[in-house]
């Protein structure tokens, strides 16, 4: 499960958070975890948004 | 092979048993990283039980699992003594006596940047012989399964080889004819090879040793499986993956070379170090991070383990414990880490960044 995060200081999310583990993934076409994030929103994942609780 | 003797491409050293690569392929020959099993960034030697995902244990190797809990991999398990010339290795322990279903993988190996690979030319007519060569050890004896296998999947060149003796380290060289069709990614920061040992799959990943087949193929039929034994034990070290047809002496790296080859991949920023830097709001603030070798590609962030607290430089007062809130504006080599909670700070003043317990991990794997 993946949460939107929009990162102090924006206005727009910029990364996204991957629950499990907290971890911070940015939106770059090269990272292997966004890829992955990508992966699985194309299966029909749908992230929490920015603003509601995880 | 004698001294001065020229073999294709190897030539004979006066050095019993040691031989160089073709060309001036003595240097960097390897393109596998941490083939020693020296560097373990992320466990410092602990053990660690599978997930049901894929996962980094020692550096730059990689295991996928369909199931969870079914091995444990740590440097030097079970203390045995390595090869000659090793200090370590990777051992892997078989937790139970699973049967991999057809769809259902256990494996474990490296994939090599696209940077590193695209010398070798595969998925062209001029497509180079690599050797493969590795120390192997295990509890098991049979025939194992192994592949190269290109960044789509649909590339595989699945190979056999035989442990004739449990518990006993044994040095297995494979030489595959490169790949001349398919498309393999050439000099870019992408997936060039992965290399995968098998340690269990089902029929969907099983195909016929020795030839390139246009799938997914990360073991061979019949193959000797660690999973579907409990307590079997498989340990790895001297990974070597060259150009040309014979395997040469391991390529031994300076300690800090190797890490700094993994740091590209995986690094952490812990305790010890304090950063300046400047408030934005009352109880937030960002501080610049510099990452110690440039990332492969912007890397993930995340919190490992422990604390860190703030406090105004100018007048000195403590800011006390902060969370990590994200690092917007990263890039491969640094990127500003935002932090937020902080309190009795005034805005406009700098502050010290005190990571007391903190360890940060930044992950730019493939």
């Amino acid at each position: 499960m993946y949460k939107l995060h929009i990162p102090i200081m924006q206005t727009e999310p910029t990364c996204v958070i991957r629950l499990f583990d907290n971890a911070y993934i940015p939106f770059a076409p090269d990272n292997s975890d966004y890829q992955a994030y990508l992966k699985w929103v194309a299966e029909g994942g749908v992230p929490i948004s920015a603003e509601e609780q995880a | 092979m004698a001294y001065g003797t020229v073999q294709a491409d190897v030539i004979g050293t006066s050095v019993a048993g040691s031989n160089l690569g073709a060309g001036n392929a003595s240097i960097m020959k390897n393109r596998i990283i941490n083939g020693a099993m020296v560097i373990d960034q992320r466990n410092a030697g602990a053990s660690v039980t599978n997930a049901a995902t894929t996962a980094y244990t020692l550096d730059r190797f990689q295991y996928y699992a369909s199931q969870a809990s079914k091995f444990t991999i740590q440097q030097n398990a079970g203390s045995v003594t390595p090869p000659v010339g090793f200090s370590n290795y990777v051992g892997i322990t078989s937790l139970s006596a699973y049967t991999p279903s057809a769809g259902e993988q256990f494996i474990f190996g490296q994939m090599i940047e696209g940077f590193n690979t695209s010398d070798l030319q595969f998925g062209t007519a001029n497509a180079k012989t690599v050797t493969l060569s590795f120390w192997v050890r295990s509890s098991l004896t049979g025939t194992f399964g192994a592949s190269l296998i290109n960044a789509a999947y649909n590339r595989s060149y699945p190979f056999s080889y035989t442990i004739s003796a449990a518990n006993t380290w044994q040095q297995i060289s494979v030489t595959i004819a490169g790949d001349t069709t398919g498309t393999w990614i050439g000099s870019t920061n992408g997936v060039g090879i992965r290399l995968y040992f098998s340690l269990g799959c089902g029929s969907t990943s099983q195909g016929t040793a020795n030839a390139w087949v246009a799938a997914e193929k990360e073991t061979v039929t019949g193959e000797t499986q660690i999973v579907g034994t409990n307590g079997a034990t498989f340990y790895v070290t001297g990974v070597q993956l060259e150009v040309g047809s014979s395997a040469t002496g391991y390529e031994y790296r300076q300690y800090g070379t190797e890490l700094a080859l993994c740091q590209r991949y995986y690094e952490t920023y812990q305790a010890g170090y304090n950063a300046g830097g400047n408030y934005s709001t009352s109880g937030s603030q960002g501080f610049a991070m510099y990452f110690k070798v440039t990332k492969r590609a912007t890397p993930t962030m995340a919190i490992v383990s422990g604390t860190a607290t703030v406090s105004n430089a100018v007048a000195g007062n403590a800011g006390g414990t902060v969370a990590i809130n994200n690092q917007p504006n990263s890039v491969s080599n640094g990127g500003d880490l935002y932090v937020t909670g902080a309190t009795g700070l005034v805005a406009g003043n700098a502050g010290l960044f005190l990571p007391s317990t903190l360890i940060i991990s930044y992950s730019a794997e493939l």
